[in-house]
Order: structure tokens, then C-alpha cells, then sequence
């Protein structure tokens, strides 16, 4: 490694190695980085022009792959965001299609449904959080809850909707269930109240599983001790979970945070498509639906496009809040 | 993180100069060349089908028999998104099928218009409103789709009615629905309204006897008055129908595929209002109660004046591409998909009342023959005349209308506004 790296000459420096670079692998790179540097100084010209477009032709195909198939249809759909449809197909229309957007009661709607997600985060996170506590606390049967839990996050959204449709229909097994404690029939996917809930609600009994594997993964890395110590002073079981395994936790907490975050906001199509289909009453509109819906259904693809770049800028705001949170927190530790 | 700011900024900041720049008109390239004709479709993969793709394959090779064809069967639920993908390419089948209605003339501006290579075919088909705007045919009726309201007789008789003679009025057809609740347990309607097409069945269903014939032709015209006394009374009937308990349970929540027509397949509902072709129709129903006990009824009379019709439209069509190469020999095969042998062995293998007027349909039981027999003096449904968006709005206000949260004045209005 070492051998190789200052024989090879470099036409410009490598990029300084992150802070993630530790041990001898670093070390040895940043020789090499000084290496590079004291050489070019004196010696740049006697470095053959090949070698010195070396390093751009070996990231061209990453950069090509990224310019042409990412960027180049994102300004595509952009660009095609401020042309009309219909009549006025192809022509520039300016800010019409946003104007109408966010006229459009059903966009505004999706738009505050993404805020609603947003809001049962927590949910979504205490869940598998909890329960892969009890697992770690070794409850009685915790071996067989740790493989059943993790079973619905193998179905497609699409089985998982079917089952559903069928469980929570007016006259299904849910509503029997209820009859017989005597509350009334709750119209679970007909109630525009209710439907959103019922629908995030299935989205985390399907998707808790793959949190609830990265929670126990993070409890594989608690110190016991600490545990048994806090136990030893007397501590219940609330306290110990709240001053112990929370605040070790907090790296997988963050993480499932930021993952299911991205779940419940790229992956709830399937499901809203085949219970609801955006209904009742429009109550049940994502972006991503809305979007399909005007390009397919309506037939209005520049409108859609206009939606695909609202979300996309939205997207780009929270993806970027996140990596602040996690950057900030990271440096706390 | 700043940095990554900057670089998203770098990013970002191009494409919306790009966008505000310039708006590129879609060019357009040839569909399929070199002798070959494609045809997209949901039909054409159905066993069903084959005999009637069989049979048109034929008519078209004794004309053609040099050019093949090939027949692309599109799943149903991606149809127009893949469609519309295509069209906005530019590129794409030859020939391709379409639902007659708002799917068809939001459309139009990539179908080349038909009229002159039809001509011939227009006495013996039917249902051309449903393919035609702005005075030019788009498309071929192979279909006709309408919306009956069907009973099922052996509750009426169960309840001690005459099935052979149901009510005549809205009065009359109330008072029936609450001796077939009393004796049956049955609900009057079937009703799904899951995806919003509820509302569009009972409107075409039941508003052909609310409606006199002239406002019934002005709605087809185009000329919708929504506020007019007999359109309010049929979204007040919407809204009766389900107060007064003549729905099954959960109408928001139900499907109307194929949730509502297993409710009247059951024997859980005496009515549904149902289509002529396909699914949700005569032959389905007649495979769970017996096609004896499949009755058709024309719309109760709610309103005096009303003349009640059967209400039907084409139903599915042919059309072609306008970037096709060779446009008379893509008629031609839209002629020959269209053509008498064709949509005989359609009507027979896929239970579906063909467009074309020359077929013996009367051997198929009681309900195809009261269909049939409707079918001269019937009129476009009325829920076809709407655009796509209107439907869809339309259904949105009808659950709100079901679940209380809007009123029948407020929905019209906002009904009246989007049809503008």
C-alpha cells in the first residue's frame, strides 16, 4: 500500500482524508497526501499530460452516470414543470402550473398530510423501539417475537393493502371484533378522520421491523453493565430505560429516525393506492399519489411535474435538516 | 454542511434558469415502421378476447396480408399512465384502444380524426358520441357501455311482488325497497362508492327520470345547468338514498369493483346499477342468482316530465395514433377490429352488448333481450359528457355528500365551476 502509493505519481492531491479515516490506513494517506503536495511544487511539469488527466478520465463514468441519468432529467422535468398541457402543450406557461398547484385543494391537502407524517414520527420510532426493548429485556417468548415482528416487512405494500382492505372493510373482522365489546363500527378506510390514520397505522405494523432490527442491533452495543449496575441501585424498569438504554441508544435512535422518516415519505404508494386510492374525500393524498394521479389519471403531465418539483425541493429541505441534526448530535458525542 | 449548501445552491440554481428559458415543443417520430402496425391494449391478453382478436387478425390479413400486427396487452390499471407517457413521446402504438369519454378526448390532440375513413361503418355500428368531439370521430365503437338498473327477482317475489312489474316511480320504488328490506333483510341498493364512481352510476342511472328530454339533451350538448331544479333533486336523491337507509353499510368505504356487485351477487341488495359490457353486467350477475332472475328496469320516474331512457355510450373504441405513417392502413385495421365477424365472436366469448346493430343479441336471457330492446331510443349516460376532472371532483363532493361535511347547494356550485 504504502509501496504503491508514493511510487505512483499524482497529477493533483487526493482529497483531504475525513475525520472517519482513523488508524494506519489514514496515517498512510496523509503521508501521501504531504508527499503529493511537496512534489508537485517543484515538479509539476515533468508529470506526462496522461497522468494528469488520469484522474478525471477514472471519475468520468460516476460523474457522466450522475450528470446524465440524475441531473440531466431532473432539469428536464423542471424545464417541462413550466410548459403547459392539453392545448397548451409545449408552450412556456411561466409560474401557471404552480399557481394552479397550490390553488388545487387536493395538493394542499397531500401537502398537510406530509406534515401529518411528520408528526407520527415519534410513533412510527417508539414503536420498534419499544418493542425491541422488551425483546432485549428477554420477555417471556422474546425469541419468537423477534422473528414474527420482522415477518410483515417482507409482504408488498400491495399484499399488505389487500389484507388490510379485507381486515378493516365496514363489515370486516376489525369492526366484528369491535361489535363485541359494544363500540360501534368505526368505517376505518370510509371515514375521511380516520382513513389517513388507519393507513399510516398499517405503514408502521408493515415497515417496524426493520427499525426493530436496527434498535436490537443497538442494543448489542450497550454496555450491560451499566444496566446491571443502575438495577443493582435500585432503579425500575422505567427509569432504567429512560437514564440508561435511552441515552445509549441515541446514535440508533437518530438513525431509525432519518430511515423511517424516508419510508413514510417515498414508500406509502402502494399501500395508499390500493386502500384508499386517495380517498375518502381526498383525505388520503400523498405528493407522490397526487403526482401519479395528475400524470395518469388526468392526463396532466406538466402539472405533475410541477408537484415532482415541489416535493423534490421539499424533500431537499428535510433530507438537509437532517443531516444538520445528525452532524450536530454526531459532535455532541 | 456549508459547502454542501453551496454545492445544492450550484446545482439548483441552472435548472430553474433552464426552466424559465425555454419550453420545448415535443417533435414528433414515426410509431412503428417497416411494414409492422402496433396495437395497444387491456384485451387483448384475455382468453376471452382471443376469438375476436382471431377473427380481426383474419379481416385484416385478407386486405393486408404483407403488414403484421402486433397487439401490446397493457395491464388496465397503468393503461393511460403508459399512454400518456407515450403520447408525450410522441412515439408509440399505431392503434390503440380507448374508453369512450373524457379518457378519450382529453386525448384528442394525438388522434388523428376519423370520420372519412369510417364512413361506411357508421349506420351499422353504434354509440359514435363517445369517441366524437368537436364534430370529428377519434374512434371505433367495439363495445357499448351503459348502465342498467338491475333486479334481482327472486327477492321481489320473495317479498311478494310481481317481478315482472316493477315500480314505475321514485314513490313506488321506495315503497317496494321497504317490503324487500321487511321480507328479505336485503338493502335496496348496492352501493360502492370507494373510488367515486358511485355517484356517476346513479347519476346516469337514475337521472334519466328526473330529467325531461330537453334538459337531458342540453346536458349532453353541453349546456349543464347545474343549479336547475332536476339536477338538484337527483344529488338530494343521492343523498336520501343513503339518510333513509337504502345503501348497505360503509358506501365511502366500499369498492364498487367488486365489492358493490358482490353485494347484489349475494342477494344482499335487490338493485345495483350496473354496466352492459364486461364487468359488474348481465352475464356475471346471471352466474350467482340464476340469469331468470336478472331484471332491467328502466329509472324510476322521480319528476313529471321525465322520460326515462336507457343510458349508453360507446364503450370501448379503437382510435389511431396522429403519428402513425401510413393513417389508411391503420384504418383499416380499425375497421377490421370493428368489422361484423369480429364483434360477433366478442359479443359471445366476452359477454359484452357489441356495437355493431346487425348482431342477434336477444338468445342471451331475459336481461340482454330488455337491453337490446332499450338500446333504439337510448341516450349518451349523462355522467360521460363530463371531463375527467369534473368526475373526479364529482366524486370527491359525493362522499363529502354521504358523510354530511358539504351541501347539496355548496357541491353543485363547486360542480358548476369546474365544468365551465
Amino acid at each position: 500500500m504504502t509501496v504503491l502509493n508514493e511510487d505512483v505519481p499524482i497529477g493533483t492531491p487526493p482529497p483531504p482524508a475525513g475525520p472517519t479515516v482513523v488508524g494506519p490506513a489514514g496515517e498512510t494517506a496523509r503521508a501521501a497526501d504531504r508527499e503529493a503536495r511537496g512534489r508537485r511544487r517543484g515538479k509539476n511539469q515533468r508529470f506526462p499530460r496522461a497522468d494528469r488527466l488520469a484522474p478525471y478520465v477514472l471519475v468520468a463514468p460516476a460523474v457522466l452516470i450522475i450528470a446524465g441519468l440524475r441531473l440531466y432529467p431532473l432539469a428536464l422535468g423542471v424545464n417541462f414543470s413550466f410548459t403547459g398541457d392539453g392545448d397548451r402543450n409545449g408552450q412556456n406557461v411561466g409560474l401557471d402550473n404552480y399557481a394552479a398547484l397550490f390553488d388545487d385543494p387536493l395538493f394542499r391537502e397531500s401537502m398537510g398530510n406530509v406534515g401529518l407524517l411528520v408528526l407520527l414520527l415519534p410513533v412510527a420510532v417508539a414503536v420498534p423501539g419499544a418493542l425491541a426493548t422488551f425483546v432485549y429485556l428477554r420477555v417471556p417468548g422474546h425469541r419468537v417475537y423477534r422473528s414474527v415482528y420482522f415477518f410483515p416487512a417482507v409482504l408488498s405494500p400491495v399484499i399488505i393493502g389487500a389484507i388490510f382492505n379485507l381486515l378493516l372493510a365496514f363489515d370486516g373482522p376489525a369492526n366484528t371484533v369491535l361489535g363485541t365489546v359494544g363500540l360501534g363500527p368505526v368505517d376505518w378506510l370510509g371515514d375521511p378522520d380516520v382513513a389517513m390514520f388507519a393507513v399510516v397505522g398499517v405503514h408502521i405494523w408493515a415497515t417496524f421491523g426493520m427499525g426493530l432490527v436496527v434498535f436490537l442491533a443497538g442494543f448489542a452495543t450497550l454496555d450491560t453493565s451499566l444496566i446491571d449496575a443502575a438495577r443493582v441501585d435500585g432503579a425500575s424498569l422505567p427509569l432504567v430505560v429512560r437514564h440508561v438504554i435511552v441515552p445509549g441508544l441515541a446514535r440508533t435512535i437518530q438513525f431509525v429516525v432519518v430511515t423511517t422518516m424516508i419510508g413514510m415519505l417515498t414508500s406509502m404508494f402502494g399501500l395508499l393506492y390500493v386502500m384508499t386510492g386517495g380517498g375518502p374525500e381526498g383525505s388520503t393524498y400523498l405528493p407522490e399519489y397526487y403526482i401519479w394521479f395528475q400524470q395518469g389519471q388526468m392526463s396532466r403531465p406538466a402539472l405533475a411535474s410541477a408537484a415532482s418539483t415541489v416535493l423534490f425541493a421539499v424533500m431537499l429541505v428535510v433530507g438537509m435538516l437532517q443531516l444538520a441534526i445528525l452532524r450536530r448530535s454526531g459532535r455532541e458525542d | 454542511m456549508k459547502r454542501r449548501a453551496l454545492w445544492s445552491t450550484a446545482l439548483i440554481a441552472p435548472l430553474a434558469l433552464y426552466g424559465c428559458g425555454s419550453a420545448a415543443a415535443p417533435d414528433s417520430s414515426p410509431g412503428g415502421g417497416d411494414g409492422t402496425l402496433v396495437v395497444w391494449d387491456w384485451k387483448s391478453g384475455d382468453a376471452t378476447a382471443e376469438s375476436y382478436i382471431e377473427a380481426a387478425r383474419a379481416d385484416f390479413a385478407e386486405q393486408h396480408p404483407d403488414v403484421e400486427v402486433e397487439f401490446v396487452a397493457q395491464p388496465f390499471d397503468q393503461y393511460y399512465n403508459l399512454l400518456g407517457t407515450a403520447i408525450q413521446s410522441g412515439e408509440g402504438p399505431d392503434v390503440m384502444l380507448f374508453n369512450g369519454g373524457g379518457q378519450l378526448r382529453d386525448r384528442t390532440d394525438a388522434l388523428l380524426p376519423l370520420e372519412d375513413y369510417l364512413a361506411e361503418d357508421t349506420e351499422r355500428l353504434a354509440g359514435w358520441e363517445a369517441f366524437s368531439d368537436g364534430g370529428h370521430v377519434y374512434a371505433a365503437p367495439v363495445t357499448l357501455q351503459g348502465h342498467p338498473l338491475y333486479y334481482n327477482k327472486a327477492l321481489y317475489e320473495q317479498a311478494g311482488l310481481d317481478p315482472e312489474a316493477p315500480a314505475a316511480t321514485w314513490e313506488e320504488f321506495l315503497a317496494d325497497c321497504a317490503r324487500i328490506e321487511e321480507a328479505t333483510g336485503a338493502t335496496c341498493f348496492a352501493m360502492g362508492n370507494k373510488e367515486g364512481y358511485g355517484i356517476q352510476f346513479f347519476l346516469s342511472g337514475l337521472g334519466p327520470g328526473v330529467l325531461t328530454p330537453e334538459e337531458y339533451d342540453a346536458w349532453i350538448a353541453g349546456d349543464r345547468d347545474w343549479t336547475s331544479p332536476g339536477v338538484k333533486q337527483v344529488f338530494e336523491m343521492w343523498v336520501e338514498a343513503e339518510t333513509a337507509g337504502l345503501n348497505n353499510d360503509g358506501v365511502n368505504s366500499t369498492a364498487m369493483f367488486n365489492d358493490e356487485f358482490a353485494l347484489f351477487d349475494s342477494g344482499e341488495a335487490a338493485h345495483v346499477i350496473g354496466l352492459m359490457s364486461d364487468v359488474g353486467h348481465w352475464k356475471e350477475f346471471g352466474e350467482f342468482i340464476g340469469a331468470e332472475n336478472v331484471g332491467v328496469m328502466p329509472a324510476p320516474v322521480a319528476s313529471a316530465g321525465a322520460v326515462p331512457v336507457m343510458p349508453y355510450d360507446g364503450g370501448i373504441g379503437y382510435g389511431v395514433a396522429e403519428w402513425t405513417e401510413d393513417p389508411e392502413l391503420a384504418a383499416d385495421l380499425v375497421r377490421s377490429l370493428t368489422s361484423t365477424a369480429a364483434l360477433e365472436a366478442f359479443y359471445a366469448d366476452a359477454g359484452a352488448i357489441a356495437a355493431d346493430t346487425t348482431i342477434d343479441a336477444s338468445g342471451a336471457g331475459p336481461a340482454t333481450a330488455a337491453i337490446v330492446a332499450q338500446l333504439p331510443t337510448g341516450r349518451p349516460a349523462l355522467h360521460v359528457a363530463l371531463s375527467a376532472e369534473t368526475l373526479e371532483l364529482m366524486g370527491r363532493l359525493s362522499q363529502q355528500l354521504l358523510s354530511g361535511s358539504v351541501t347539496v347547494d355548496d357541491a353543485l356550485a363547486q360542480l358548476a365551476e369546474s365544468d365551465q
